[in-house]
């Protein structure tokens, strides 16, 4: 179905319109996004504004009352096999690592290159083991995640949702479980994979590095996008009053 | 083995005071067990159940065989209602959590029914009832099937509450790399639920087993059933019945101490975490 389309001129994630209730919460408001190959978006905004809810719909983890969401021109089924397809294609990285908890790194790790593009076990143990040795936690294939520091187990995530070979990688707040001195080993995998021009969507409320990182900042607000914009022009004169009084709020004096 | 039992992570170590304060508890408590003792046996004696009479046959290699022959038998009917209650209770925990209503409501009804009817009842439904539909099952039916039926309700409940305590980012995770919902429950979240699982498993396990001393009444020649032609055939009701609590006791003992063993092991994978 893509195959109809130029490599290139269909953008890899695109919502239209999209809306979402929570009962009575309105939490997407006419969401309207599309993220071209290769670039590196980056979602801000305060506690609650909708940013996870945003990530989560664009792999159905969350279901939308209306709009579109299309995965490289191709509309998000609503379930079976096209959609589990179409997951594969975006790899996720949660908050929590969330690292099948009873099977060792490597296990994880072929998990689904295995049972999902059929590859064999060998070709599927070699691939992951080069994606491990890259993120750095090659001598941890063997350990269980419990056995891993947090930041060994969030480079691990990555890889692992890497050996799908996806077309985009979502980040929900890859760096907010971690403590403050692994931080940076995250980030800097993050980094070097936006260096080699993997699309990306990143939520994080790490500024300096989103800044560093990212094409393109969306801030959010209440649902809504309230401000896109360069990072250049987001993080020094933001044009919304309310993009303004959060940077105000999180600016510590550290901190740029 | 050395993991910190409930009573180590609830109460802080016991200090010089409190443990004088426990040694005087125990030995007087030790001693109301001991004049306890004392008593029923002083009663036993009064009665005459201590005579040699009484106990005598159970030096003799055939009451052995026989009771064994009984608890093989119970084995039997308690294992195959436990593996068919197994069966059912996943079947119908995986009812429960379809997408489908109908489906989910037909298995809240049988969990409900199953939880709610006594064992009792169920087997005078396979002893009378079921004959009458022209069904004719034999004694070991008779007191499995029942059992199995009486156990699955629960044991479906263990099995969701263990599928219930698997964090969510687990399947989320799965889903996310393009893992069918059949493969996500099957390699990702059930190998984890089971180990939450395992020690109530265990625990209705002793249950079944207990149930199956029902025999009985289907003449299903079980421990309880030759523990009964025992007693008859040597007029000595106290002493039997004592030996076989005893067996009863011992076996279900084994079981509940395998499955701390266990739930400690599925505590520690799970504190891990
Ligand atoms: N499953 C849910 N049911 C009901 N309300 C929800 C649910 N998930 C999120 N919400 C609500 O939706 C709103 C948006 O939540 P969301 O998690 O997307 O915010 P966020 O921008 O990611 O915030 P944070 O920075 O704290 O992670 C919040 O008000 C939240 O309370
Ligand atoms: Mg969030």
């Amino acid at each position: 179905m893509t195959q109809r389309y130029p490599a290139g001129d269909v953008p890899v994630i695109e919502l239209k319109n999209v809306n979402k209730h929570y009962g009575d919460l309105h939490v997407l408001k006419d969401i309207s996004l599309s993220v071209r190959k290769g670039e590196v978006v980056v979602i801000i905004g305060p506690s609650g504004s909708g940013k996870s809810t945003l990530c989560r719909t664009i792999n159905r983890l969350e279901t939308i009352d209306s709009g579109q969401i299309l995965i490289e021109g191709v509309p998000l089924p609503e379930e079976g096999r096209r959609l589990a397809e179409l997951r594969s294609r975006i790899g996720m990285v949660f908050q929590s690592f969330n690292l099948f908890a009873h099977m060792s790194v490597l296990d994880n790790m072929i998990l689904a290159p295995v049972s999902v593009l059929k590859k064999s076990r060998r070709e599927a143990r070699e691939e992951a083991m080069r994606l491990l040795e890259r993120v750095g936690v090659a001598d941890q294939a063997k350990k269980l995640p419990a056995q891993l520091s947090g930041g060994q187990q969030q480079r691990a995530a990555i890889a692992r949702a890497l050996a799908m070979r996806p077309r985009a990688m979502l980040f929900d707040e890859p760096t907010s479980a971690l403590d403050p001195e692994m931080i940076g080993e995250v980030l800097n995998v993050i980094t070097e994979l936006a260096q080699e021009g993997m699309t990306m969507v990143i939520v994080t409320h790490e500024m300096n590095f989103a800044r560093r990182v990212s094409d393109r900042v969306i801030f959010m607000d209440g649902g809504m996008i309230v401000e896109e914009n360069t990072p250049e022009a987001f993080f020094s004169h933001p044009s919304s009053q309310r993009a303004v009084d959060f940077l105000q709020s999180i600016r510590t004096p550290e901190a740029l | 083995m050395n993991a910190p039992s409930i009573r180590d992570r609830l109460y802080e170590p016991p200090g010089p005071k409190t443990r004088r304060r426990i040694a005087v508890f125990t030995v007087i408590a030790l001693l109301g067990l001991g004049f306890l003792l004392y008593l029923v046996v002083r009663q036993f004696e009064r009665q005459g159940q201590l005579q040699p009479r009484y106990w005598d046959f159970f030096l003799k290699w055939s009451t052995w065989r026989y009771l064994g022959a009984g608890l093989l038998s119970t084995l039997k009917a308690a294992l195959t209602a436990a593996v068919i209650a197994i069966g059912a209770g996943f079947l119908l925990m995986r009812g429960k959590l379809n997408k489908n209503p109908v489906v989910r409501w037909v298995s809240v009804a049988l969990i409900e029914f199953t939880r709610g009817v006594p064992t009792l009842l169920l087997i005078y439904f396979f002893f009378l009832v079921v004959p009458r539909m022209g069904v004719s099952l034999g004694a070991f039916w008779r007191i499995t099937l029942p059992c199995a039926i009486s156990a699955s309700g629960i044991i479906a409940e263990a099995f969701r509450a263990g599928v219930n305590a698997v964090p969510r980012g687990q399947t989320e995770a799965a889903l996310s790399l393009g893992l069918s919902n059949l493969r996500t429950f099957y390699q990702v979240v059930f190998p984890q639920a089971i180990r939450f699982v395992i020690p109530s498993l265990i625990s209705e396990l002793v249950i079944v087993l207990k149930d199956t001393t029902f025999a009985y009444v289907v003449s299903y020649a079980d421990l309880m059933q030759n523990a009964k032609v025992l007693i008859t055939s040597h007029d000595s009701l106290v002493s039997v019945y004592l030996v076989v609590a005893v067996i009863y006791i011992l076996i279900n003992y084994g079981l509940n101490k395998l499955s701390d063993r266990m739930a400690r092991g599925g505590a520690r994978t799970a504190a891990e975490r």
